[in-house]
C-alpha cells in the first residue's frame, strides 16, 4: 500500500517542481535552465524574511513569491530577450544566470544545512495504515489544484489563450495583435512563481541548501524531457511514470538504483520518443 | 631648548619607524590550508585555525631558536565537497599553495578522502609537511603511510578514522541492547564510498555481535524521499537505524522519521546534524539523534582543562560553539605544528617530522601522539593515554556527550514513542 500512496505522493512532488519549467518552454520555447536556481533562491528568500526580518510567516512566503515571479520576468526582461531564437544562447545565458544565482547565495551566506523553512501544518495521519505527514499531503493538494488551474486559466482567460495561441504558432498568433514578448515576459513570470511555490511548500520537507539547485533542474528537466517539452499533459505522465518507477525500485530492486532506473527511463524515451511521450517537436521527423 | 625637543621627536620617530621595519622584516611562518570552505567540513576548519593563529601571535608568535616568528594562514578553496568537482581541483589548489603561495606547511584538507589521498603524492614531490584535519575518514590513509614510509612521511592525520569510529559505534550498540534490549538494525546509507564501505563494517560487525540487521539501504545523493525504507524499518520492527551520510538530504530522513514516529533509535554519522543551529532548524525534529563527530572537543565537553577553554574562545570569537567534525582538530594542528617547529629548532622539513612524531601533547581532546610508522592520532578513551573521540545525542536544544563514558556528560535518551 506505501508503495501506492508514496509513489503517489512522490509523483505530484515531481509535477509540481517540473510545472514552471514545462510552461515556460511550453509558451515562449525559452529552456528556462535558471529554473533550480530560482527554487532555491525562493526558499532562502522566505527563510531570510520569516527568520531574520521577522515577518509574519504569510506575508514572508507572499513576498517570497512576488520576489520568484519578478526574478523571472527580470531574467527575461534584461537577458533572454535578446537572445530569444537561438536555442544554444538561450541555454548557456539561463545556466550562467542560474550559477550566478546560487554563486551569490553561497557568498551571502547560504552554507551549513541549518536552513529550515517550517511546514504549514506539523505532524502525521495514517491512511490504510501508512503514516503521511501532513505537509505532503499539502503538496498533493496543492499540485493537483495548480494543475487545474493552469487548465483554467489556460482554456478560459485571454492571457490563457494568447498563451495558447503563442505556443500552437507565433508567427500566427502576431498576425492577430498578440505581443510575444510580453507573452514570454508573463510565462517567465508565471513559471518561476510556480517554481517559487513548489519551493516554499517542498523545500520545508528538508533543508534549504545551494546543491538543490541543480538536483531541482535535472528533475525537472527529466520529467519534461520523459513527457515532452512543451506539453502539461506530458509532465503529468512524466512525474507518475518517475514517482513510481522510483517507488517501486526502492520496494522491489534496492534503493541503491533509484536514480539509476529514473536516468534509463529518460535514455529509453529519447531512443525510442525524442520528442517524449506528448511532445511534438520532432514529431514529424520522427515519423520519417 | 625647542631645538633639542624637536631633535627628540624626530629620534622617537626613527626610532619607531625602525621598529616597525624590524618587525616586517620577520618573516612569518606560512600554513596553507586546502579547504572546500562552503562546506561545515571546510568552513568550521578555516574559522578555528584563524583562531590558533591569532591566539598564538597574540602571544608572540613561534619561536625558532630564540627568534620569535608569527604565524600567517593561506587559505584556498578545494571545492572538493562540491558536486561533480574532480579531484585534479583539489590538487590544483594544494600545488598553488606550495608553488604560488609560498607556504611552509599544509594543514586541514583536501577534505574527501579520494582527493586527501591523491594529495599524499603530491606533498611527497615538494616535500611539505601536511596535517590532515578534516574530511577524509578512510583507513586507507594511515595505512599507506605505513607500507611506504619513505615516501608519504610528509603526511600525518590528528583527526580519527571510520575504523576507530565503528568501533565506538558498536561500543554504543552494545550498550543500548544492554540498557534497553535493543538489538535489530536497519542500516541506511549514502552511495559515495566512505558511507557504504561505513554501512558495511557496521553490519558485519553488529553481525558477529548477535545484532539481528534487517537490511542495508544505499540511498543515491540528493534521495528525497526515504518513506520506504522508513515503512519498511517500522514494520520489520527495527530498533535501530544506523545512518551514514553526509549529504544535506538526510535532514529530510530525520523530519520524515520523527514524523512517522518510527519505533528505532537513529545513530550514526550525519553531517547535516552536527552545526548547533540543526535542533532549532528542524523544530526539534532531530532530537534524540545519536551522531558520532570524530574527535572530542567539537562539542562542549570536560575532557581537559583546554576543552571548554577552546570552546568558549571559539564562541567568543565565532559567535556559537564548535559546529563539527574538523573543528577542534584543525585548531590542535596549529598547536602540534607551533610544538614540533620549537622543538625542531627549524622549519626544516626533515627535523619538523622527527618533532611531530615525538610530539606528546595534551590537547582540547586528549592526549596527542602520533604513531610513529603511521602518523595517525593515537586514539583512546582516556584522555589521559589518547586522543579522545565524541559521540553526543540530540536532548531539547542541547548537544550532549554521552560516549566515550569516561568524558561524558549525560547518557542516552529514548524517544517518547520508544518507551
Amino acid at each position: 500500500m506505501y508503495v501506492l500512496i508514496y509513489g503517489l505522493i512522490n509523483s505530484f512532488i515531481l509535477s509540481l517542481l517540473s510545472l514552471g519549467f514545462a510552461l515556460v518552454y511550453s509558451i515562449a520555447r525559452l529552456p528556462n535552465f535558471a529554473h533550480g536556481a530560482i527554487y532555491v533562491a525562493t526558499g532562502y528568500v522566505g527563510w531570510f524574511l520569516f527568520n531574520r526580518l521577522l515577518l509574519p510567516f504569510p506575508v514572508a512566503m507572499f513576498l517570497a513569491l512576488l520576489f520568484s515571479a519578478l526574478t523571472g520576468a527580470l531574467i527575461y526582461r534584461i537577458v533572454l530577450i535578446k537572445v530569444r531564437g537561438m536555442t544554444l544562447s538561450e541555454v548557456i545565458a539561463s545556466y550562467a544566470i542560474g550559477i550566478a544565482i546560487l554563486e551569490i547565495l553561497r557568498w551571502g551566506g547560504l552554507r551549513g544545512m541549518t536552513f529550515m523553512l517550517p511546514v504549514l501544518i506539523p505532524g502525521s495521519v495514517e491512511i490504510l495504515g501508512v503514516s503521511i505527514d501532513y505537509q505532503r499531503l499539502i503538496i498533493v493538494g496543492l499540485s493537483a489544484g495548480l494543475l487545474l488551474f493552469l487548465y483554467l486559466f489556460t482554456h478560459h482567460t485571454k492571457i490563457g489563450l494568447s498563451f495558447r495561441a503563442i505556443a500552437q504558432d507565433e508567427r500566427a498568433s502576431l498576425m492577430l495583435g498578440i505581443d510575444s514578448d510580453k507573452a514570454a515576459l508573463l510565462s517567465l513570470s508565471m513559471g518561476s512563481a510556480f517554481c517559487g511555490l513548489a519551493a516554499l511548500f517542498i523545500l520545508p520537507l528538508g533543508n534549504i541548501v545551494v546543491e538543490a539547485g541543480y538536483s531541482t533542474l535535472i528533475f525537472a528537466l527529466a520529467v519534461c524531457v520523459v513527457g515532452g517539452l512543451g506539453s502539461t499533459a506530458g509532465v503529468v505522465a512524466a512525474s507518475f511514470i518517475l514517482g513510481f518507477t522510483q517507488t517501486l525500485t526502492e520496494k522491489l530492486i534496492s534503493s541503491h538504483f533509484q536514480m539509476v532506473v529514473a536516468l534509463l527511463a529518460i535514455i529509453g524515451i529519447l531512443i525510442l520518443r525524442p520528442s517524449g511521450l506528448f511532445g511534438k517537436q520532432k514529431e514529424l521527423e520522427e515519423r520519417v | 631648548m625647542k631645538v633639542i625637543r624637536k631633535m627628540w621627536m624626530i629620534f622617537i620617530l626613527i626610532a619607531f619607524l625602525g621598529v616597525g621595519y624590524a618587525q616586517q622584516k620577520v618573516k612569518p611562518i606560512v600554513i596553507g590550508a586546502p579547504l572546500s570552505t562552503a562546506f561545515l567540513y571546510g568552513w568550521a576548519p578555516e574559522r578555528a585555525m584563524k583562531l590558533a593563529v591569532e591566539e598564538i601571535n597574540e602571544e608572540g608568535g613561534v619561536n625558532i631558536g630564540g627568534e620569535k616568528r608569527p604565524l600567517r594562514l593561506e587559505v584556498i578553496d578545494t571545492r572538493d565537497l562540491e558536486p561533480g568537482v574532480p579531484v585534479s581541483e583539489a590538487l590544483l589548489a594544494v600545488e598553488k599553495l606550495i608553488l604560488e603561495k609560498k607556504v611552509d606547511f599544509l594543514v586541514g584538507g583536501p577534505v574527501r578522502s579520494e582527493a586527501a589521498l591523491a594529495s599524499m603524492d603530491l606533498v611527497s614531490k615538494y616535500g611539505k609537511i601536511q596535517i590532515i584535519t578534516t574530511g577524509c575518514l578512510t583507513p586507507l590513509l594511515h595505512k599507506r603511510i605505513e607500507e611506504n614510509y619513505e615516501k608519504y612521511k610528509y603526511t600525518f592525520r590528528n583527526t580519527s578514522h571510520a575504523g576507530v569510529m565503528s568501533q565506538d559505534f558498536m561500543t554504543v550498540m552494545e550498550n543500548l541492547k544492554n540498557q534497553y534490549g535493543l538489538k535489530k538494525i536497519m542500516v541506511m546509507v549514502q552511495d559515495v564510498e566512505h558511507a557504504r564501505k561505513g554501512g558495511e563494517i557496521i553490519a558485519k560487525m553488529a553481525r558477529e555481535r548477535g545484532f539481528e540487521v534487517l537490511d542495508i539501504k544505499i540511498y543515491p545523493t540528493g534521495t528525497t524521499d526515504y518513506s520506504v525504507g522508513l515503512n519498511e524499518a517500522k514494520n520489520k520492527g527495527a530498533q535501530i537505524l544506523f545512518l551514514w551520510m553526509d549529504m544535506p538530504e538526510s535532514a529530510i530522513l530525520l523530519k520524515q522519521w520523527a514524523e512517522m514516529k518510527v519505533k528505532a533509535l537513529p545513530m550514526g554519522f550525519v553531517c547535516a546534524a552536527e552545526q548547533p543551529g540543526f535542533y532549532k532548524a528542524t523544530g526539534g525534529k532531530g532530537e534524540y539523534l545519536i551522531v558520532h563527530v570524530v574527535n572530542g572537543g567539537n562539542v562542549p565537553a570536560d575532557i581537559t582543562p583546554w576543552t571548554m577553554k577552546f570552546v568558549k574562545a571559539y564562541e567568543k570569537k565565532w559567535g556559537l560553539e564548535p559546529e563539527g567534525y574538523g573543528t577542534s582538530s584543525s585548531y590542535m594542528a596549529v598547536y602540534q605544528l607551533k610544538a614540533a617547529i620549537e622543538k625542531a629548532g627549524t622549519l626544516e622539513t626533515g627535523k619538523v617530522i622527527k618533532a611531530l612524531e615525538e610530539l606528546d601533547l595534551m590537547g582540547v581532546y586528549g592526549r596527542m601522539r602520533f604513531d610513529k610508522r603511521s602518523h595517525q592520532i593515537i586514539p583512546s578513551h582516556d584522555p589521559k593515554e589518547g586522543a579522545v573521540p565524541c559521540i553526543f545525542q540530540w536532548q531539547g536544544e542541547r548537544r550532549v556527550q554521552v560516549f566515550p563514558e569516561s568524558v561524558a556528560r549525560g547518557k542516552i535518551l529514548l524517544p517518547p514513542w520508544m518507551r
